[in-house]
């Protein structure tokens, strides 16, 4: 019992050395190591874990309007609230993309200016000889979000909004609702936005 | 035999401190949801100008950003969306990106709202967007002239 504790005392120098060391330096490859490697085209599919169509259900919202560019403009104003940077904008297909970073993160050893650039138009490499992140090399905190508008019947429209987070899907219902109730809102004040000039004094350029 | 134990022992404490240290973050679930102080923000974000024409509005709301050094992104008329990028002066690392909309809001009237954001994080100093305002002031002014 005596010797064990010898041991352990050896042991807790040690450990505490190597645990103080580790948390100084955080990950030794932050990025890497928070991801499982995809390998295959295969994993990637079956990577949602929640059933398709609750997912679907809690990414979509029916709207009764049929006006599809006062809805777009809704959820225009609605990312602009969330400070979304809008990528895609398609008025014809009902496409609205953008991201934004959740600060999350930032570069632990003082500044880094490559974390600035971030490309979004590059592709994940993996080749037997060469590994990249990609666009996601300096990046892990990006929140990317699609919006789509598309007709159900003569009267409704159907918003649906698909969210990532860290490279993944976002399977979990609250934040959608979070974001239909901001986009309610946001077509209200739409709504009345027109009606309602009083609300703020014009300044005349 | 026995003076291994140690250096096992500090080696489970290192793998557990890296299993924990290493946990991907989950998403919250205000992850998409405004916060108070977006809410707040937007007030200095938008302006209501007097101008009847939308085009002539995103017309200078173009020039105002030519005018402050932006390069345009893109420009979409039917919906009143312009975004552009510029580097920010003084160091060049730094990158500023701008969101404007522009919405009629009464006959004769048009509300204009622009979002800033530096280095991917939002801009909530008001006098950034009063400079802007202001530039844009001018640079209808002289679309009109």
């Amino acid at each position: 019992m005596h010797g064990h504790l010898k041991y352990l005392t050896n042991a807790l120098p040690i450990g505490c050395l190597l645990a103080a060391g580790l948390l100084l330096q955080g990950c030794l490859t932050p990025y890497e190591s928070r991801h499982e490697n995809q390998w295959d085209a295969r994993e990637q599919i079956w990577m949602s874990e929640a059933s398709q169509v609750k997912l679907r259900a809690a990414q979509s919202r029916i709207f009764d309007m049929t006006d599809r560019r006062t809805l777009l403009k809704a959820i225009l104003s609605t990312m602009q609230d969330l400070n979304f940077q809008l990528e895609v904008l398609d008025e014809e297909l009902g496409i609205v993309s953008g991201k934004y970073f959740a600060p999350l993160e930032r570069p632990e050893y003082g500044y880094d200016p490559l974390y600035h650039l971030y490309d979004d138009q590059s592709l994940l490499v993996f080749s037997k000889t060469y590994l990249s992140w990609g666009p996601f090399w300096h990046r892990n905190d990006v929140v990317r979000l699609t919006v789509t508008v598309r007709p159900r019947n003569e009267k409704q429209l159907v918003v649906r909004a698909s969210a990532q987070f860290y490279l993944r899907a976002v399977e979990d219902p609250e934040p959608y609702q979070k974001f239909f109730r901001s986009l309610e809102q946001a077509l209200f004040l739409e709504n009345t936005l027109a009606q309602d000039s009083q609300a703020v004094q014009p300044i005349t350029p | 035999m026995e003076h291994k134990q140690p250096v096992w022992i500090a080696l489970l404490l290192t793998w557990g401190l890296l299993l924990q240290a290493c946990a991907p973050p989950q998403p919250g679930p205000d992850l998409l949801a405004p916060t108070a102080a977006q809410m707040k923000l937007r007030s200095y974000q938008s302006r209501s100008f007097e101008v009847t024409d939308p085009s002539q509005a995103m017309r200078g709301v173009v020039a105002a950003l030519q005018d402050l050094g932006f390069i345009i992104e893109r420009a979409n008329e039917p919906m009143g969306l312009v975004t552009a990028a510029r580097f920010a002066e003084p160091n060049y690392t730094d990158v500023m990106g701008i969101t404007v909309t522009v919405r009629p809001q009464t006959e004769g009237h048009m509300m204009i709202r622009a979002n800033a954001i530096y280095n991917n994080k939002p801009i909530e100093d008001p006098k950034v967007y009063q400079n802007f305002f202001a530039t844009l002031e001018r640079s209808l002014f002289i679309s009109k002239e």
